[in-house]
C-alpha cells in the first residue's frame, strides 16, 4: 500500500495529496496530483531490510524506493458514488465527492479521465445542461472486470507466475501447467484488482467473474482418540489416591541401602530443593 | 624487484617473479616459504617463496642471510641485492596480498580465514615454481597454525616432495631467511610508498609500524576514522582493533547477515526466552513476560 503519513497542513498548495482510499484499509494513503490536477498517480514504497542509498555525496539511512505510477481517479471516487448511491438518488459529483476529512479529494474530479469515464460506474442523466449521476453496482461490475481482464493480458505479457502455491512474484515455475492455468491467472488478477476497492465490491466481483470463492482450509484438528464403547460405569483404571491418605504421608522407607544411609548422613543446612530453581522469585524476574 | 605492478592496482591480491634460473629446471631444488607482515592492521601481508638447487643450498648460507627479524631494513635491503646478485641459481615469487583481499576474504558471507588465506597463498606459489619448471624436491615452511597439520595438508597437496614444517624455520634453514627477506623487502617497500586510492588531501604517514599495539599506529587510525566508510584501503578492516574503533565511533551498519547473539536475535523474532516457561509468577498474578 502506499504511505499511510498523515499530513494536515498545505495539503491543498501542494501536488501531495492525502486520500482515503476507501479500499481494503481504509487508510488514509499518500496520492500526488500532476500536470495541474490533470493525472492522478499512487505512491507506493518499496522497503525492505537492510538497505541504504549514496546520494550523491550523502548518505540516506532506509533504502526505500518511491514509485510514483498513474492511478485511474475512478477507484479513488467509487466509495464516494457507492455512499450517496444508498439514497438512490441521481446527485450532482461535486456534491457526492466532498469530504472534510479529505478535502483534497474534490480535486479528483478535475482529472482528464474522471467526468470523461464516470459513465463506468453510474448512470447519467443530463437536465439542463447538467450532468447528474447515479452509482449503477452493474456498470461498476462490468467496468471491473474488464479491469481484471485487461491485467490478465498484462501478467501473461511480464510472465508472472501465478496460481496456488505462488507466494512470490519472483517464483517461476519450471514446467508451466496449461490447464486451468486461465483461472489462476483471473485469480490473481482478481487479487491486484481488490487492492483498490472495498471488500463487499472485491466478493460480488468473484461472483461476477463467475468464480466460486475459494474457502481456505480449516485447521485439521487431530482425530479425536477412540474410546472403547461400553455399558459399564465409568471408572477410574487405576486410583491413585490412595498415596494421597495421610498414612501414606512420607514414612520414611524402613530399609535403607547403605547408599541411601550415608547420604542421609549428609548435611542439608543451606541445601534448596530441586523445584526451588524452576521457580524463581517474583522480583527477580522484573528486570 | 619492481613494485609497480601492485602498486597500479593496491586493492587486489598481486604476484611479483623473479626470472627462473635455468639450473633450477635440471637440478633438484629446495624451495623456502616465509611470509611477512601478519600482524599488522596497516598494509599488506607478503608471501615468498625462494628457491635453489640442492647443490648451492650452502652457498646461500655464505650470503649470510638469516632471519629478517634479526636484520635491521638497511641490512634487508642489501642481503636482497645479493640474492638478486645470485640469480644465476637463486629464484624468487612473492604474493602480495592487499589489506582490502585480507578484508573482503575475512568478512565475506562464508567466512574464509587468514590461515586458510596463508596456506593458500603459499600453494599457489609452490604450484607456480612446478608450473614454471623448478625441480622441486624438498619444501622448508615455517608454521602457520598447528604444524603438523600444515605439513600433512602441504604433503598431501605436493607428493612426492619432501615437506617440512617448522616453527622458526626462517633461521633453520638458509632458503627460508631469504624467502622471508624478499617478502620483508617488499612489504617494507609497499607500505613506504603506499599509494592511497582515496582523496585523504596531504596524507600523515606517520603510522608507526602498523601493529595494533604500537600507540602511533592507534593515533593514525583514530585519526583517520571516517564515520560512514571507516577507513582507507590501506587499514584491515577485519582486524579487530579496527572494528572496536569503527563500532564506537562510526555510525550503524547492519548488514543482513550480522551475527546476534542469542538473546537480540531473540527479540527480533518476539521469541520468549525459555526461562519464561518456567517462571509462573507466585500467588497467581499473571504479568506479561518482559520483551
Amino acid at each position: 500500500m502506499a504511505t499511510k503519513k498523515k499530513r494536515t497542513s498545505n495539503v491543498d498548495n501542494d501536488s501531495w495529496v492525502v486520500i482515503a482510499p476507501g479500499g481494503l484499509e481504509n487508510a488514509a494513503s499518500l496520492y500526488m496530483l500532476g500536470c495541474g490536477d490533470v493525472m492522478l498517480y499512487e505512491v507506493k514504497a518499496f522497503e525492505d531490510d537492510f538497505h541504504s542509498w549514496f546520494v550523491g555525496q550523502a548518505v540516506q539511512r532506509d533504502g526505500r524506493l518511491i514509485f510514483v505510477t498513474p492511478l485511474d481517479p475512478l477507484f479513488l471516487i467509487l466509495p464516494y458514488l457507492i455512499k450517496s448511491g444508498k439514497e438512490g438518488k441521481f446527485q450532482r459529483v461535486d456534491q457526492v465527492v466532498k469530504d472534510e476529512e479529505f478535502p483534497a479529494c474534490s480535486r479528483l474530479l478535475s482529472c482528464a479521465r474522471t467526468l470523461a469515464s464516470l459513465h463506468h460506474i453510474a448512470e447519467e442523466k443530463e437536465v439542463e445542461s447538467q450532468m447528474y449521476h447515479r452509482y449503477s453496482q452493474e456498470k461498476t461490475m462490468n467496468w471491473l472486470k474488464k479491469k481484471v481482464e485487461r491485467t490478465v493480458i498484462a501478467l501473461k505479457k511480464k510472465n508472472v507466475s501465478v496460481g496456488e502455491g505462488v507466494k512470490s512474484s519472483t517464483y517461476v515455475r519450471v514446467k508451466s501447467e496449461t490447464d486451468n492455468q486461465e483461472e489462476d491467472f483471473i485469480r490473481y488478477s482478481h487479487g491486484l484488482i481488490s487492492e483498490y476497492i472495498s471488500e463487499d465490491l472485491s466478493k460480488a466481483l468473484l461472483t461476477h467473474l463467475g468464480l466460486p470463492e475459494l474457502t481456505s482450509p480449516k485447521e485439521t484438528e487431530p482425530p479425536s482418540k477412540k474410546r472403547k464403547l461400553s455399558d459399564k460405569p465409568v471408572e477410574a483404571g487405576e486410583d491413585y489416591t490412595k498415596f494421597n491418605s495421610a498414612d501414606f504421608a512420607r514414612k520414611p522407607p524402613k530399609k535403607m541401602t547403605a547408599a541411601q544411609k550415608s547420604l542421609a548422613k549428609v548435611d542439608k543446612t543451606g541445601m534448596k530443593p530441586m523445584s526451588s530453581f524452576f521457580s524463581p522469585k517474583v522480583k527477580a524476574e522484573k528486570k | 624487484m619492481d613494485l609497480s605492478p601492485f602498486e597500479d592496482d593496491n586493492s587486489v591480491s598481486c604476484r611479483l617473479v623473479s626470472e627462473i634460473p635455468e639450473v633450477c629446471k635440471t637440478e633438484d631444488c629446495c624451495l623456502g616459504i616465509d611470509e611477512a607482515g601478519r600482524g599488522p592492521v596497516l598494509g599488506p601481508m607478503v608471501y615468498g617463496i625462494c628457491f635453489c638447487p640442492l647443490s648451492r643450498k650452502e652457498e646461500l648460507k655464505d650470503l649470510k642471510v638469516a632471519d629478517s627479524k634479526t636484520l635491521t631494513e638497511a641490512e634487508r635491503e642489501n642481503l636482497f641485492e645479493k640474492l638478486d646478485e645470485a640469480k644465476s641459481y637463486v629464484g624468487w615469487a612473492l604474493q602480495i596480498l592487499s589489506p582490502n583481499t585480507i578484508s573482503t576474504c575475512m568478512l565475506r558471507r562464508t567466512k574464509y580465514n587468514l590461515n586458510a588465506l596463508s596456506h593458500d597463498t603459499a600453494i599457489d606459489l609452490v604450484q607456480y615454481a612446478l608450473d614454471s619448471g623448478v625441480q622441486l624436491k624438498e619444501i622448508y615452511v615455517d608454521t602457520v597454525g598447528p604444524a603438523d597439520k600444515y605439513e600433512h595438508k602441504l604433503s598431501q597437496r605436493f607428493p612426492g616432495i619432501q615437506v617440512t614444517v617448522r616453527p622458526k624455520a626462517d633461521s633453520l634453514f638458509p632458503v627460508v631467511s631469504a624467502a622471508s627477506i624478499c617478502a620483508k623487502v617488499a612489504r617494507d617497500r609497499v607500505v613506504k610508498g603506499w599509494n592511497f586510492t582515496e582523496d585523504l588531501g596531504e596524507v600523515d604517514t606517520d603510522y608507526g609500524s602498523g601493529y595494533p599495539n604500537d600507540p602511533k599506529t592507534k593515533a593514525w587510525l583514530l585519526k583517520y576514522l571516517d564515520p560512514v566508510f571507516g577507513y582507507p584501503q590501506f587499514v584491515r578492516f577485519s582486524w579487530s582493533t579496527a572494528q572496536t574503533l569503527m563500532d564506537s565511533k562510526a555510525v550503524n551498519v547492519h548488514w543482513d547477515d550480522d551475527e546476534e547473539d542469542g538473546e537480540k536475535a531473540a527479540q527480533r523474532q518476539s521469541n520468549k526466552s525459555m526461562l519464561s516457561y518456567f517462571s509462573v509468577s507466585a500467588g497467581g498474578s499473571t504479568s506479561a513476560p518482559k520483551k
